[in-house]
């Protein structure tokens, strides 16, 4: 399956949960943006999908949730903390956050 | 987010985004495959996210380093193989030879070489962008990093090894070649060939991204290092054939066209072919050797700066300006040589006053010059104004050459502040070269005066004026134009030749716009007595006719001897016994202004007034308008018996008329033919004082009024009175000099000799030009008579002494 409308993009986890993203707000990851960038024409870029072969749903979960949240309130000097972070899920997002840069 | 609701436990990652166990080489292996596959176009098979997690892995097991390098390697390795398959193959021969090809290959040749280079540039550049995005992960990619571990980044490295192997590759110099191709080029575009632009342009712009070293400095960039150089040089060695090529061939217009072209040119490489980077550099070459080594040549050219002067070139001119200001902002060879032509052509229309084919030099109205001491009015007219045809066709040339160099300088050199001061200084120059300038500027005045503005509207006559003022500001010694000038109006005063009394005073306010109320002082006091004097002429009339009348109308006017020039009031009176009734009339006004006037002396002029007398000749009257002086020797025969005759001692002893003056009145009464009075026995043209008179009974005029006028003196200078005016001059500015000395010592009380030196040239430099030689005498006479003093100790310095 894949996304025809180019300002989305597909996120697949590796046990294959599809998250269907904002490509403006993917793009808080250089790492995504990069893997997106047409002039390089890597296969995720034809293909408009990323698959995170070491990334599970839940975690893929979360980092949308965020990427989504960062947009929301970039540039704002006060926003309300994020309250989708669960303390279970912490040190495993904190890998995957090394892992894209972001 | 821990601090809000109920404390979770933090579960450990139940596996890490890695597996425990990398083996770098297995791991590598697939990475190299994967970059061999981007060098090779084959991205869109790739995964990148494979990619990016297997160099994640690496890193992460502390292979970054190995990793890195491998990188490194597999880039040399491809490139080298690059250089041999795609470029190699391409590099002009001519450029491995030596050998010179026809411009055809070399343009085809050049440009597929050039093409093919850009290609491998580009896709290069592409492929270690993907590379580097791909190992993004690895801390080489972070400036900061490597900074710390003095390493370059991905990036960095992968173009100084394209430095490395490809453009300094040791084997096909492929570097050597870019420089020769891109050379050759432009200087086939140079020389008139069309050459395309993209595939240079594209080429410099990779020089321009690379650097010498992997610090990426940007004053290291390979283009300035390698190609910059060799590119100025190469410019430098054809500006200057082209130089020595272009001042045999073209004349200096052609010349300046063309140099303003190949500046154009050059720029516009700069902008669309080369880098923009090297636009001063190689706009100074061509200034150097197409403007400043050459310039002065091509002004002496025949077809230079003289002849574009001469025909007005303002294009050209204006082209020059423009070349020479870029190489010289003083633009002193530009200055010097319009105004070496200008001083030149100055000096001609100072000259070709001296010259046969202008009117003849005036002849000095000596009366003991035989061809003019017989003239009578209407010759002395005509000698008298060959000198000013002269003045004003001296001034009508300056002042067309004032215009023209005006239109040139407003035109062609916008006006610019340092030309303006050559130009005047060169004005100055050759004005006052001319030691008759004052008079001449004076002449033309008065000229225009009395006669030129005639039938002109006033902002006619303004303009001739202000042309007139115009001269004047170039004049350094205005103090003897000051002489000149009021010689000549108190002539146009006193005999009423002056046409406007508006004209008049509006030539004085220019002047006192010009230097200050301190010089028209004296010119309006003249006006002043002039206007006293016919109010008290007036007043004196009717307060004749109140009492016994006079015989005679009398009409005077008083002048104060201080603000007229000496010739019309001087000391020197030429007193003469008048007869009875004008006697009385002299008399009855002395005594009038006496008691109007207590205190004063009043001291009459017969030479310079006139006389309206009525006599009858053959039945027919005439009124005639005489100087007074024949109007007493007219007189003097009303007491002698019709054909009686009177000797010239006979005159001499009953009027008293100085021999001088006596002599030059009898002239016009006895000697020019229409005015003729008086016979003369013998006949001739000379009076002696052997002569004898009597009336010419056979006189006739067809005018009932005429004037009978008397041979002039002073309409040019002869050379004793030169002499009389110089010295009087000279006298007069010594006077200038002490009384600016003291005015500056008495305010300043010390001061050392050079600076009283500066403050008085300072002082007097509206009036004249001081020499250092009189101040230093004056100094030293102020001493003598104890002004001044000299402060002891210090033999430079002086006080003053109250």
């Amino acid at each position: 399956m894949s996304v025809e409308d180019q300002s989305s993009v597909i996120l697949e986890s590796g046990d294959g949960f599809q998250f269907i993203v904002r490509k403006s707000a993917a793009s808080k990851s250089p790492a995504i943006r990069s893997m997106l960038d047409k002039k390089n024409a890597f296969v995720e870029a034809v293909e408009n999908k990323i698959v995170f072969k070491n990334i599970t749903a839940p975690v893929l979960e979360k980092v949308c949730q965020y990427f989504y949240y960062y947009e929301k309130h970039k540039g704002q000097e006060v926003c309300p903390d994020p309250d989708f972070i669960t303390p279970e899920l912490a040190l495993e997002l904190l890998c995957v956050a090394d892992f894209l840069d972001c | 987010m821990a601090s809000r609701g109920p404390r979770g436990k933090i579960r450990p990652p139940r596996r890490g985004l890695v597996t425990d166990q990398v083996d770098f080489d297995e791991v590598w292996a697939v990475l190299a495959q994967s970059l061999g596959e981007i060098h090779h176009k084959n991205a869109s098979a790739l995964s990148f996210e494979a990619l990016y997690r297997n160099a994640y892995k690496l890193v992460l097991k502390k292979y970054g380093d190995r990793l890195y390098n491998q990188v490194g390697q597999l880039v040399t390795e491809h490139l080298q193989y690059v250089a041999v398959r795609d470029v190699k193959p391409l590099v002009p021969s001519a450029v491995v030879t030596g050998t010179v090809g026809s411009a055809i290959e070399k343009r085809n040749g050049g440009s597929k070489f050039l093409e093919q280079l850009k290609a491998v540039w580009e896709d290069h550049q592409l492929c270690m962008s993907m590379i580097t995005d791909v190992l993004m992960y690895m801390p080489h990619q972070n400036r900061v990093y490597c900074t710390d571990h003095k390493l370059p980044t991905t990036y960095a490295t992968g173009m100084g090894l394209f430095r490395e192997h490809i453009l300094r590759n040791s084997q096909y110099k492929i570097g050597t070649a870019l420089n020769k191709v891109i050379l050759d080029q432009i200087q086939m575009e140079r020389e008139g060939d069309i050459i395309s632009h993209g595939p240079i342009k594209s080429c410099v712009h990779m020089l321009e991204s690379l650097y010498e070293t992997e610090e990426e400095n940007d004053n290291e960039k390979v283009y300035l290092t390698s190609f910059e150089n060799e590119f100025i040089d190469t410019s430098t060695e054809f500006y200057r054939a082209e130089a020595q090529k272009l001042l045999q061939e073209c004349d200096a217009a052609t010349y300046l066209r063309r140099v303003d072209k190949r500046l154009r040119e050059e720029r516009d490489r700069c902008a669309d072919t080369i880098s923009s980077l090297t636009a001063p550099r190689i706009q100074a070459v061509v200034e150097k050797e197409l403007i400043t080594n050459t310039i002065k040549e091509v002004m002496s050219m025949d077809s230079g700066i003289r002849s574009m002067l001469d025909h007005e070139k303002i294009v050209d001119l204006s082209l020059l300006y423009r070349l020479i200001s870029r190489v010289d902002k003083h633009k002193n060879v530009l200055k010097d040589m319009a105004c070496d032509r200008l001083i030149e052509l100055g000096r001609n229309i100072n000259s070709s006053l001296k010259t046969p084919p202008a009117p003849p030099p005036p002849q000095p109205q000596d009366i003991s010059n035989p061809s003019t001491s017989g003239a009578a009015a209407v010759k002395e007219e005509k000698a008298a104004s060959s000198a000013t045809l002269m003045a004003i066709k001296w001034v009508n040339d300056v002042l067309a050459l004032k215009d023209k160099y005006d239109r040139i300088w407003e035109q062609a050199w916008e006006k610019d502040k340092g030309i303006e001061t050559a130009i005047t200084r060169a004005f100055t120059k050759f004005i006052n070269d001319l030691q008759e300038g004052p008079e001449y500027i004076s002449l033309f005045i008065d000229h225009n005066l009395q006669r030129g503005i005639k039938g002109r509207t006033e902002s006619e006559v303004d303009d001739v004026l202000d042309k007139a003022v115009i001269l004047f500001k170039y004049l350094t010694d205005k103090d003897l134009f000051e002489r000149h000038y009021k010689n000549h109006l108190s002539k146009r005063l006193l005999h009423n030749k002056s046409l406007s009394h508006d004209a008049e005073k509006q030539m004085i306010s220019k002047l006192k716009v010009e230097v200050g109320v301190a010089f028209t002082s004296k010119l309006e006091g003249m006006f002043k007595d002039m206007h006293l004097s016919e109010e008290m002429t007036s007043e004196f009339r009717r307060k004749q006719q109140e009492g016994e009348a006079l015989k005679i109308d009398l009409s005077v006017n008083v002048l104060t001897s201080t603000f007229w020039p000496a010739k019309a009031v001087g000391i020197d009176s030429k007193p003469c016994s008048y007869p009875p009734i004008v006697e009385e009339a002299r008399e009855a006004f002395t005594a009038y202004y006496l008691q109007r006037h207590s205190g004063r002396k009043l001291i009459w002029k017969p030479n310079m007034g006139t006389a309206d007398i009525k006599v009858a000749f053959k039945g027919r009257k005439h009124e005639i308008n005489v100087s007074t002086f024949a109007m007493v020797i007219l007189l003097a025969f009303n007491n002698v018996a019709p054909g009686e005759s009177l000797s010239f001692t006979d005159l001499k002893s009953i009027t008293m008329i100085p021999d001088e003056d006596l002599i030059r009145n009898l002239q016009s009464l006895a000697v020019a033919k229409s005015t003729r009075l008086l016979t003369k026995k013998p006949m001739s043209k000379d009076v002696k004082p052997t002569d004898v008179f009597s009336i010419n009974e056979s006189f006739s005029n067809p005018k009932i009024r005429f004037r009978i006028g008397v041979v002039a003196l002073n309409r040019v200078e002869n050379d004793k009175e030169k002499k009389e005016t110089s010295d009087s001059v000279a006298k007069d500015r010594d006077q200038q000099i002490e009384a600016a000395v003291v005015r500056i010592m008495k305010q300043r009380k010390t001061l050392s000799h050079q600076q009283l030196v500066i403050e008085v040239i300072e002082q007097l430099k509206h009036r004249f030009a001081p020499d250092m030689g009189s101040i230093k005498r004056r100094i030293d006479s102020l001493i003598d008579r104890e002004y001044l003093d000299r402060v002891e100790g210090s033999r430079e310095t002086y006080q003053y002494l109250a």
